[in-house]
């Protein structure tokens, strides 16, 4: 019985410490793309831009030097979203591009690790780009070759201007490498014919800071300084992210449910038996004049010792599989659309350690309760003469 | 039918039945255990209930000693209808004023001796160092205060039948009921378990009722209410 309910407690605090490490590794990676906050033009929380840089927010220097004034941000990259074709003069392919301030960009977002041949872009990027793994085959470019940008400009003109390939970049989303393009946001702005103007700009904070109210500071600051700004959070910017995590939510609540459900037959059957065993016991113990109110409790209390020697054994046991998993260096196949699996590795989380063990009480006082309480209401004679 | 003993026969009975009736029903088949007894058993009575095997001994003795309920008939305890009192009652009035010994011992396997002996004690509330000075007490009184902490498997017959009398004897009660005490035992082991019981009864005034067919038990007993087919067919001095 204790090793039913030893197993069952490992298997929740096992999966409960690897959702939670698969949530906060989303979570890191997600802030990471997009920020803890974004300051964006209020129109375009609720429009969606027709032309690129539509919405924009006009003397971004400025801006960004009042956003990082902000004790609690630690950095402010502006970048500027655009579409476009490149071309290699054989090919053309449509790209999704990305204006960006290299160094700070660099060090805020890790994007220099994902250079996988030549280099990510230096100082203010020059006419440097990164593309995508995808796009660059797509385009038969490699580092050092020549590109040719165009796109449509704010006031629907077209433009376009000379780049170098300065690294490919796997970013590990597979649509999304085939169509990657960052270069430096002075490149982009003279593409786009935009001096001085982003799509928005990213803001990291501080360890420990408390987002909702820097947010607040942050949008009365910019809008005192009159910037027509709304500040989003970065759940709301992650949609996958959400979705992702309903989804993981959902899988690992119906797998909970079914080892609660099997725990709860397998300790109701042991329960009977061992209540069906102890029938002439319970005969005695009544006739010596324990109340009926008492076997049950017994029997109750029973099975919460039983689950309670049961989570101490399965706790042992979900450490040393944890341990054995982290150091196995076993690599869970990539989710859909991305290019990378995941190590795997199980965080040592105390809310389902907790959560466990309330969840084997209770299911072990659920599988006691019909067996006891059918002890206890046996007629004292027939228990008695029971063999 | 049957009134009275060899002893105390003005006092007030312990236990008083009357027309009691009790019939078991086999599949279709009704079979009647205990047909229309009157019977009282007053403070500091020594009776053998005596018969062959199927007379109704034990299903007398249940009856009596609230165990189980009749089909038609009165069980007064004290003055009280046993009846009228609900499971909880019924549950009480067995701890505290009922001894039980069982032919088969019955003692709780993973259970010392001493805590077989406080178990009746610790349900009816009394404080930890009460009951363990008394279990010890009892336990010496039937001669087993080296075997304290030993448990039922480790004990011979005739000590587990001693450490139940002990169990009986642990709320003080004002009878025990003994269902073929000395079945399961050998003849010597039977005769000590008979006298320790007759001593318990004549020091401590505690009324002893046996189901038995064990002639040694109707020797030792100053009345014997006599069973055939559920029917009292004799009651009075042994």
């Amino acid at each position: 019985m204790g090793t039913v309910v030893a197993f069952g407690f490992a298997a929740f605090a096992l999966a409960g410490g690897f959702i939670a490490q698969s949530f906060e590794g989303l979570k890191e990676g997600t802030i990471q793309t997009v920020g803890q906050l974004q300051v964006v033009d209020r129109r375009s929380v609720t429009r969606t831009e027709e032309k690129t840089l539509e919405f924009g927010l006009r003397d971004a220097s400025r801006a960004r030097a009042i956003a990082s004034q902000e004790p609690a941000v630690s950095s402010v990259l502006p970048r500027i979203d655009f579409v476009g074709l490149a071309t290699s003069g054989a090919k053309s392919v449509p790209y999704l591009g990305i204006g960006v301030d290299p160094e700070p960009e660099a060090r805020a977002t890790g994007a220099r690790a994902l250079v996988v041949a030549g280099s990510y872009l230096s100082g203010d990027g020059g006419d440097g780009v990164v593309l995508g793994t995808g796009l660059a085959s797509a385009l038969d470019v490699k580092p050092g070759d020549a590109i040719t940008l165009m796109a449509t400009t704010p006031d629907g003109s077209l433009n376009a201007v000379d780049a170098v390939v300065r690294g490919l970049a796997d970013v590990r989303i597979k649509e999304l490498n085939d169509r990657y393009l960052a270069c430096g946001i002075a490149l982009a702005s003279r593409l786009l014919q935009s001096p001085e103007t982003v799509s928005k700009l990213v803001v990291f904070l501080k360890k420990g800071a408390d987002e909702e109210e820097t947010a607040r500071r942050l949008g009365r600051e910019l809008n005192a300084a009159g910037y027509p700004v709304a500040i989003r959070h970065w759940r709301e910017l992650a949609v996958f992210y959400g979705q992702v995590k309903l989804l993981y939510i959902g899988i690992f609540g119906f797998v909970g449910a079914v080892l609660v459900v099997i725990v709860i037959l397998s300790a109701a059957i042991v329960m009977t038996m061992a209540v069906t065993e102890r029938t002439r016991e319970v005969g005695t113990l009544r006739a010596l004049g324990t109340r009926p109110s008492g076997i049950l409790k017994m029997f109750l209390a029973e099975g919460v010792a039983l689950a309670l020697a049961g989570c101490a054994a399965g706790m042992i046991l979900a450490l040393l599989v944890r341990v054995a998993l982290n150091a196995s260096g076993i690599v869970l196949p990539p989710p859909p659309g991305a290019t990378h699996g995941m190590p795997i590795h199980v965080q040592l989380y105390p809310f389902a350690y907790a959560a466990g063990l309330l969840t084997m009480i209770a299911t072990m006082l659920i599988a006691s309760y019909l067996p006891s309480r059918k002890a206890s209401r046996m007629p004292i004679v027939e228990a008695l003469a029971h063999i | 039918m049957g009134e009275g003993g060899a002893r105390g026969s003005r006092e007030t009975p312990l236990v008083a039945a009357s027309g009691l009736n009790r019939t078991y029903r086999l599949g279709a088949a009704s079979v009647p255990a205990v047909r229309d007894v009157t019977v009282a058993i007053r403070p500091g009575e020594f009776v053998a209930l005596q018969g062959p095997s199927g007379s109704g001994k034990t299903t007398l003795l249940n009856l009596l000693g609230l165990l189980d309920s009749p089909d038609a008939g009165t069980v007064v305890i004290e003055g009280r209808d046993g009846a009228s009192l609900s499971e909880d009652e019924r549950s009480d009035l067995r701890r505290d004023r009922f001894g039980f010994v069982f032919q088969t011992f019955n003692l709780i396997p993973v259970l010392s001796a001493e805590e077989n002996v406080s178990y009746p004690m610790v349900i009816a509330g009394a404080p930890k160092l009460e009951h363990r000075s008394r279990a010890r007490a009892l336990l010496a009184a039937v001669g087993l205060g080296e075997k304290l902490g030993v448990r039922p498997d480790l004990l011979s017959g005739g000590q587990r039948q001693r450490v139940a009398i002990a169990r009986a004897l642990a709320n003080r009660p004002a009878i025990v009921f003994a269902d073929e005490p000395t079945a399961n035992l050998d003849s010597q082991t039977a005769e000590e378990i008979l006298d320790l019981m007759r001593k318990i009864n004549e020091e401590k005034s505690v009324a002893f009722l046996f189901a038995t067919h064990d002639p040694r038990v109707v020797a030792r007993a100053r009345r014997v209410i006599r069973l055939h087919d559920g029917r009292i067919e004799k009651d009075g001095a042994a």
